[in-house]
Protein backbone atom coordinates (compact mmCIF):
# COMPACT_ATOMS: atom_id res chain seq x y z
CA UNK A 1 0.00 0.00 0.00
CA UNK A 2 3.01 2.31 1.04
CA UNK A 3 4.33 1.32 -1.81
CA UNK A 4 1.72 2.14 -4.47
CA UNK A 5 0.48 5.34 -2.61
CA UNK A 6 4.16 6.86 -2.57
CA UNK A 7 4.85 5.69 -6.29
CA UNK A 8 1.80 7.25 -7.49
CA UNK A 9 2.70 10.52 -4.70
CA UNK A 10 6.05 10.59 -6.84
CA UNK A 11 4.70 10.23 -10.47
CA UNK A 12 2.44 12.95 -10.24
CA UNK A 13 5.00 15.44 -8.22
CA UNK A 14 7.62 14.54 -11.13
CA UNK A 15 4.86 15.18 -14.07
CA UNK A 16 4.03 18.26 -12.29
CA UNK A 17 7.39 19.73 -11.87
CA UNK A 18 8.75 18.37 -15.21
CA UNK A 19 5.72 20.48 -16.70
CA UNK A 20 6.55 23.75 -14.80
CA UNK A 21 10.15 23.74 -15.41
CA UNK A 22 9.37 23.47 -19.45
CA UNK A 23 10.79 20.03 -19.88
CA UNK A 24 7.48 18.74 -21.59
CA UNK A 25 7.66 22.01 -24.39
CA UNK A 26 9.73 20.63 -27.89
CA UNK A 27 10.69 24.63 -28.46
CA UNK A 28 12.29 24.72 -24.66
CA UNK A 29 14.18 21.78 -24.54
CA UNK A 30 15.57 22.48 -28.19
CA UNK A 31 16.25 25.73 -27.15
CA UNK A 32 18.05 24.27 -23.70
CA UNK A 33 20.00 21.94 -26.03
CA UNK A 34 21.42 25.18 -28.21
CA UNK A 35 21.89 26.90 -25.24
CA UNK A 36 19.55 29.64 -26.46
CA UNK A 37 18.02 29.42 -22.77
CA UNK A 38 20.12 28.36 -19.93
CA UNK A 39 16.90 27.81 -17.80
CA UNK A 40 16.41 24.70 -17.97
CA UNK A 41 20.36 23.63 -17.84
CA UNK A 42 20.75 25.49 -14.97
CA UNK A 43 17.69 24.10 -13.22
CA UNK A 44 19.15 20.64 -14.05
CA UNK A 45 22.69 21.25 -12.54
CA UNK A 46 20.83 22.69 -9.48
CA UNK A 47 19.26 20.05 -8.96
CA UNK A 48 22.40 17.59 -9.29
CA UNK A 49 23.93 19.85 -6.93
CA UNK A 50 21.15 19.42 -4.24
CA UNK A 51 20.92 16.20 -4.43
CA UNK A 52 24.62 15.49 -4.00
CA UNK A 53 23.74 17.18 -0.68
CA UNK A 54 20.68 14.94 -0.12
CA UNK A 55 22.40 11.83 -0.55
CA UNK A 56 25.37 13.41 1.64
CA UNK A 57 22.64 13.80 4.39
CA UNK A 58 20.71 10.23 3.63
CA UNK A 59 24.59 8.84 4.60
CA UNK A 60 24.70 10.76 7.76
CA UNK A 61 20.88 9.71 9.01
CA UNK A 62 20.53 6.49 7.88
CA UNK A 63 22.10 3.83 10.79
CA UNK A 64 23.12 1.30 8.07
CA UNK A 65 24.77 1.89 4.44
CA UNK A 66 22.31 2.80 2.26
CA UNK A 67 21.86 -0.12 -0.79
CA UNK A 68 23.18 2.01 -3.99
CA UNK A 69 22.94 -0.44 -6.88
CA UNK A 70 26.43 1.33 -8.49
CA UNK A 71 26.40 2.50 -12.43
CA UNK A 72 29.58 1.43 -14.16
CA UNK A 73 30.57 1.96 -17.51
CA UNK A 74 29.46 -0.80 -19.98
CA UNK A 75 29.76 -1.84 -23.56
CA UNK A 76 26.51 -0.47 -23.79
CA UNK A 77 26.88 3.61 -22.18
CA UNK A 78 28.10 5.37 -24.78
CA UNK A 79 26.09 4.09 -27.76
CA UNK A 80 23.47 4.22 -26.17
CA UNK A 81 23.91 7.78 -24.21
CA UNK A 82 24.46 8.94 -27.53
CA UNK A 83 21.29 7.17 -29.46
CA UNK A 84 19.00 8.54 -26.48
CA UNK A 85 20.50 12.18 -26.99
CA UNK A 86 19.72 12.28 -30.85
CA UNK A 87 16.38 10.61 -29.85
CA UNK A 88 15.31 13.53 -27.10
CA UNK A 89 16.95 16.06 -29.31
CA UNK A 90 14.41 15.00 -32.51
CA UNK A 91 11.23 14.14 -30.37
CA UNK A 92 11.87 16.78 -27.43
CA UNK A 93 11.27 14.04 -25.11
CA UNK A 94 13.06 11.89 -22.55
CA UNK A 95 11.10 8.75 -21.45
CA UNK A 96 9.28 10.60 -18.67
CA UNK A 97 8.49 13.44 -21.02
CA UNK A 98 6.41 11.92 -23.09
CA UNK A 99 4.00 10.67 -20.99
CA UNK A 100 3.66 14.37 -19.30
CA UNK A 101 2.59 15.49 -22.97
CA UNK A 102 0.09 13.54 -23.17
CA UNK A 103 -1.22 14.64 -19.93
CA UNK A 104 -0.66 18.34 -20.97
CA UNK A 105 -3.07 17.44 -24.01
CA UNK A 106 -0.42 17.12 -26.76
CA UNK A 107 -1.92 13.91 -27.60
CA UNK A 108 0.76 14.43 -30.60
CA UNK A 109 3.34 12.59 -28.10
CA UNK A 110 1.09 9.43 -28.07
CA UNK A 111 3.34 8.38 -31.03
CA UNK A 112 6.84 9.49 -28.85
CA UNK A 113 5.27 6.69 -26.02
CA UNK A 114 4.65 4.10 -28.62
CA UNK A 115 8.49 4.64 -30.20
CA UNK A 116 9.73 4.66 -26.70
CA UNK A 117 8.24 1.16 -25.99
CA UNK A 118 8.81 0.09 -29.70
CA UNK A 119 12.29 0.84 -28.89
CA UNK A 120 13.20 -0.81 -25.79
CA UNK A 121 11.14 -3.76 -26.94
CA UNK A 122 13.68 -3.41 -29.98
CA UNK A 123 17.08 -3.47 -27.90
CA UNK A 124 15.90 -6.49 -25.61
CA UNK A 125 15.91 -8.63 -28.74
CA UNK A 126 18.77 -7.12 -30.29
CA UNK A 127 21.18 -7.86 -26.94
CA UNK A 128 20.08 -11.10 -26.81
CA UNK A 129 20.67 -12.02 -30.29
CA UNK A 130 23.91 -10.02 -30.54
CA UNK A 131 24.93 -8.66 -27.53
CA UNK A 132 24.84 -10.61 -24.74
CA UNK A 133 26.77 -7.96 -22.57
CA UNK A 134 26.27 -7.00 -18.97
CA UNK A 135 24.48 -3.94 -18.59
CA UNK A 136 23.11 -3.85 -15.14
CA UNK A 137 19.46 -3.15 -14.81
CA UNK A 138 18.64 0.20 -15.00
CA UNK A 139 15.89 -0.11 -12.25
CA UNK A 140 17.13 -0.53 -8.78
CA UNK A 141 15.16 -3.59 -7.65
CA UNK B 1 2.55 28.89 -18.95
CA UNK B 2 5.33 30.81 -17.17
CA UNK B 3 7.23 28.79 -16.44
CA UNK B 4 9.66 28.13 -12.89
CA UNK B 5 12.75 30.01 -12.43
CA UNK B 6 15.83 27.63 -12.69
CA UNK B 7 16.58 27.80 -8.73
CA UNK B 8 13.05 26.32 -8.23
CA UNK B 9 13.02 24.06 -10.79
CA UNK B 10 16.64 22.77 -9.28
CA UNK B 11 15.08 22.08 -5.72
CA UNK B 12 11.68 20.58 -6.94
CA UNK B 13 13.90 18.06 -9.50
CA UNK B 14 15.83 17.24 -6.23
CA UNK B 15 12.98 16.75 -3.87
CA UNK B 16 11.44 14.61 -6.05
CA UNK B 17 14.39 12.11 -7.04
CA UNK B 18 15.32 12.41 -2.88
CA UNK B 19 11.64 12.04 -2.20
CA UNK B 20 11.37 8.81 -4.05
CA UNK B 21 14.75 7.31 -2.55
CA UNK B 22 13.21 8.02 1.09
CA UNK B 23 9.51 6.99 0.29
CA UNK B 24 10.19 3.57 -2.28
CA UNK B 25 13.81 3.21 -0.88
CA UNK B 26 14.57 2.79 -4.88
CA UNK B 27 16.66 5.34 -7.01
CA UNK B 28 14.41 7.30 -9.29
CA UNK B 29 14.90 5.53 -12.66
CA UNK B 30 12.21 5.87 -15.17
CA UNK B 31 13.60 4.25 -18.18
CA UNK B 32 13.82 1.31 -16.36
CA UNK B 33 9.82 0.99 -15.57
CA UNK B 34 9.47 0.78 -19.30
CA UNK B 35 12.10 -2.00 -19.24
CA UNK B 36 10.31 -3.93 -16.65
CA UNK B 37 6.56 -3.16 -18.14
CA UNK B 38 8.44 -4.56 -21.47
CA UNK B 39 9.94 -7.48 -19.65
CA UNK B 40 6.93 -8.44 -18.17
CA UNK B 41 4.97 -8.10 -22.21
CA UNK B 42 7.56 -10.62 -23.34
CA UNK B 43 8.07 -13.00 -20.35
CA UNK B 44 4.82 -13.24 -19.38
CA UNK B 45 4.45 -12.83 -15.19
CA UNK B 46 7.92 -13.10 -13.74
CA UNK B 47 6.45 -11.62 -10.76
CA UNK B 48 7.12 -11.34 -7.23
CA UNK B 49 6.55 -14.68 -6.22
CA UNK B 50 9.54 -16.63 -7.24
CA UNK B 51 9.49 -18.26 -3.28
CA UNK B 52 8.90 -21.89 -5.29
CA UNK B 53 12.02 -21.01 -7.91
CA UNK B 54 14.20 -20.20 -5.23
CA UNK B 55 13.60 -23.43 -3.81
CA UNK B 56 14.21 -25.29 -6.78
CA UNK B 57 17.57 -23.58 -7.74
CA UNK B 58 18.56 -23.96 -3.87
CA UNK B 59 19.33 -27.68 -4.50
CA UNK B 60 20.31 -27.46 -8.26
CA UNK B 61 22.80 -24.70 -7.28
CA UNK B 62 24.38 -27.19 -4.34
CA UNK B 63 24.83 -29.78 -6.86
CA UNK B 64 26.28 -28.14 -9.29
CA UNK B 65 28.93 -26.96 -6.62
CA UNK B 66 29.82 -29.87 -5.55
CA UNK B 67 30.29 -30.74 -9.65
CA UNK B 68 32.20 -27.60 -9.98
CA UNK B 69 34.16 -28.12 -7.03
CA UNK B 70 35.16 -32.13 -8.38
CA UNK B 71 35.73 -30.66 -11.59
CA UNK B 72 38.40 -28.32 -9.77
CA UNK B 73 40.08 -29.81 -7.15
CA UNK B 74 39.71 -33.72 -7.98
CA UNK B 75 37.10 -36.04 -6.19
CA UNK B 76 39.02 -37.21 -3.92
CA UNK B 77 39.48 -33.53 -1.73
CA UNK B 78 35.89 -33.07 -2.28
CA UNK B 79 35.54 -36.94 -0.31
CA UNK B 80 37.90 -35.48 2.39
CA UNK B 81 35.98 -32.15 2.35
CA UNK B 82 32.50 -34.44 2.97
CA UNK B 83 34.45 -36.43 5.92
CA UNK B 84 34.72 -33.68 7.93
CA UNK B 85 31.08 -32.26 9.53
CA UNK B 86 29.87 -29.77 7.34
CA UNK B 87 27.41 -27.27 8.48
CA UNK B 88 24.25 -27.02 6.79
CA UNK B 89 23.82 -25.57 3.85
CA UNK B 90 21.56 -22.58 3.49
CA UNK B 91 21.67 -20.30 0.73
CA UNK B 92 20.47 -16.59 1.07
CA UNK B 93 19.06 -15.74 -2.96
CA UNK B 94 16.11 -13.69 -1.04
CA UNK B 95 16.11 -9.68 -2.53
CA UNK B 96 16.36 -7.29 0.41
CA UNK B 97 13.46 -5.75 -1.28
CA UNK B 98 10.90 -6.85 -2.64
CA UNK B 99 10.70 -5.67 -6.30
CA UNK B 100 7.91 -3.26 -7.49
CA UNK B 101 4.53 -5.20 -9.86
CA UNK B 102 3.85 -4.57 -12.98
CA UNK B 103 0.77 -2.87 -12.06
CA UNK B 104 3.45 -0.10 -9.87
CA UNK B 105 5.26 0.71 -12.43
CA UNK B 106 1.76 0.88 -14.91
CA UNK B 107 0.85 3.29 -11.85
CA UNK B 108 3.79 5.52 -11.71
CA UNK B 109 3.73 5.98 -15.76
CA UNK B 110 0.22 7.16 -15.55
CA UNK B 111 0.82 9.55 -12.75
CA UNK B 112 3.26 11.42 -14.87
CA UNK B 113 0.40 11.85 -17.33
CA UNK B 114 -1.76 12.55 -14.46
CA UNK B 115 0.81 15.45 -12.92
CA UNK B 116 1.11 17.00 -17.08
CA UNK B 117 -2.98 17.23 -16.39
CA UNK B 118 -2.84 19.03 -13.26
CA UNK B 119 -0.15 21.43 -14.42
CA UNK B 120 -2.17 22.56 -17.55
CA UNK B 121 -5.61 22.77 -15.23
CA UNK B 122 -3.33 24.56 -12.64
CA UNK B 123 -2.59 26.62 -15.45
CA UNK B 124 -6.20 27.14 -16.73
CA UNK B 125 -4.88 26.19 -20.37
CA UNK B 126 -6.26 22.45 -20.99
CA UNK B 127 -7.04 22.53 -24.16
CA UNK B 128 -6.90 18.35 -26.49
CA UNK B 129 -4.80 18.67 -29.65
CA UNK B 130 -3.60 16.30 -31.82
CA UNK B 131 -0.25 18.19 -31.97
CA UNK B 132 2.54 19.17 -29.67
CA UNK B 133 1.77 22.59 -29.28
CA UNK B 134 5.91 23.83 -30.83
CA UNK B 135 6.28 26.39 -32.82
CA UNK B 136 9.62 25.10 -33.87
CA UNK B 137 8.41 21.30 -34.13
CA UNK B 138 5.65 22.49 -36.55
CA UNK B 139 7.93 25.10 -38.20
CA UNK B 140 10.21 22.05 -39.08
CA UNK B 141 7.75 19.10 -39.62
CA UNK B 142 4.22 20.60 -40.64
CA UNK B 143 1.13 20.20 -38.64
CA UNK B 144 -0.51 18.11 -40.83
CA UNK B 145 0.32 14.94 -41.85
CA UNK B 146 2.75 12.14 -41.50
CA UNK B 147 6.30 13.74 -41.52
CA UNK B 148 5.62 15.11 -37.59
CA UNK B 149 3.95 11.53 -36.36
CA UNK B 150 7.29 10.22 -38.05
CA UNK B 151 9.68 11.99 -36.39
CA UNK B 152 8.05 11.25 -32.98
CA UNK B 153 8.01 8.24 -33.61
CA UNK B 154 11.69 7.48 -34.56
CA UNK B 155 12.97 9.83 -31.84
CA UNK B 156 10.83 7.66 -29.42
CA UNK B 157 12.52 4.37 -30.66
CA UNK B 158 16.05 6.16 -30.13
CA UNK B 159 15.05 7.30 -27.06
CA UNK B 160 13.62 3.94 -26.32
CA UNK B 161 16.53 2.11 -27.67
CA UNK B 162 19.32 4.17 -26.41
CA UNK B 163 17.75 3.87 -22.67
CA UNK B 164 17.46 0.23 -22.49
CA UNK B 165 21.01 0.25 -24.07
CA UNK B 166 22.79 2.90 -21.52
CA UNK B 167 20.37 1.37 -18.91
CA UNK B 168 19.54 4.82 -17.95
CA UNK B 169 18.17 7.87 -18.70
CA UNK B 170 17.48 11.45 -17.31
CA UNK B 171 16.47 10.29 -14.10
CA UNK B 172 18.65 7.14 -13.40
CA UNK B 173 21.92 8.69 -15.27
CA UNK B 174 21.78 12.17 -14.90
CA UNK B 175 20.24 13.49 -11.90
CA UNK B 176 20.38 9.62 -9.22
CA UNK B 177 23.80 8.73 -11.03
CA UNK B 178 25.49 11.61 -11.66
CA UNK B 179 24.91 13.06 -7.94
CA UNK B 180 26.34 10.00 -6.77
CA UNK B 181 29.48 10.64 -9.15
CA UNK B 182 28.94 7.32 -10.84
CA UNK B 183 31.24 6.74 -13.79
CA UNK B 184 28.70 5.12 -15.92
CA UNK B 185 26.10 7.79 -15.18
CA UNK B 186 28.70 10.49 -16.02
CA UNK B 187 29.61 8.95 -18.94
CA UNK B 188 25.87 8.59 -20.17
CA UNK B 189 24.99 11.95 -19.20
CA UNK B 190 27.41 13.81 -21.29
CA UNK B 191 26.74 11.17 -23.99
CA UNK B 192 23.06 11.83 -24.31
CA UNK B 193 23.97 15.52 -23.60
CA UNK B 194 26.50 15.96 -26.57
CA UNK B 195 24.12 14.13 -29.07
CA UNK B 196 20.81 16.28 -28.09
CA UNK B 197 23.15 19.11 -28.61
CA UNK B 198 24.91 18.01 -32.02
CA UNK B 199 21.15 16.89 -33.34
CA UNK B 200 19.45 20.00 -32.01
CA UNK B 201 21.70 22.53 -33.89
CA UNK B 202 21.20 19.95 -37.41
CA UNK B 203 17.67 20.60 -36.69
CA UNK B 204 17.88 24.50 -36.04
CA UNK B 205 20.12 24.32 -39.39
CA UNK B 206 16.95 22.68 -41.26
CA UNK B 207 14.68 24.45 -40.06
Amino acid sequence: MRDTVGTAAVGLALGFSLSRIGFSSWDEVHRMFTFESLRMLLAFCAGVVVMALGWYAVKKLSRTSPRWIPRDIHRGTVAGGLLFGAGWALSGACPSIALVQLGEGKLLALFTVAGIFAGNWLYSVVHERFFRWTTQSCIDD
Amino acid sequence: MHYWPWWLGGIALASVALGHWVALERQMAVSGRFTALVNRWRFGSAEPSESAARKVSQAALVEAMRAATAAEFGKLELDEAAGTPQPPVTISAAPLRKRQTSAVHAIFLTSLVAGGLLSALLAGNVHYSLSLESERFGALFGNEGWPGPAALALGGVLVGFGTRMAAGCTSGHGLCGVSRFQKGSLVATACFFAAGVAVSFALGALG
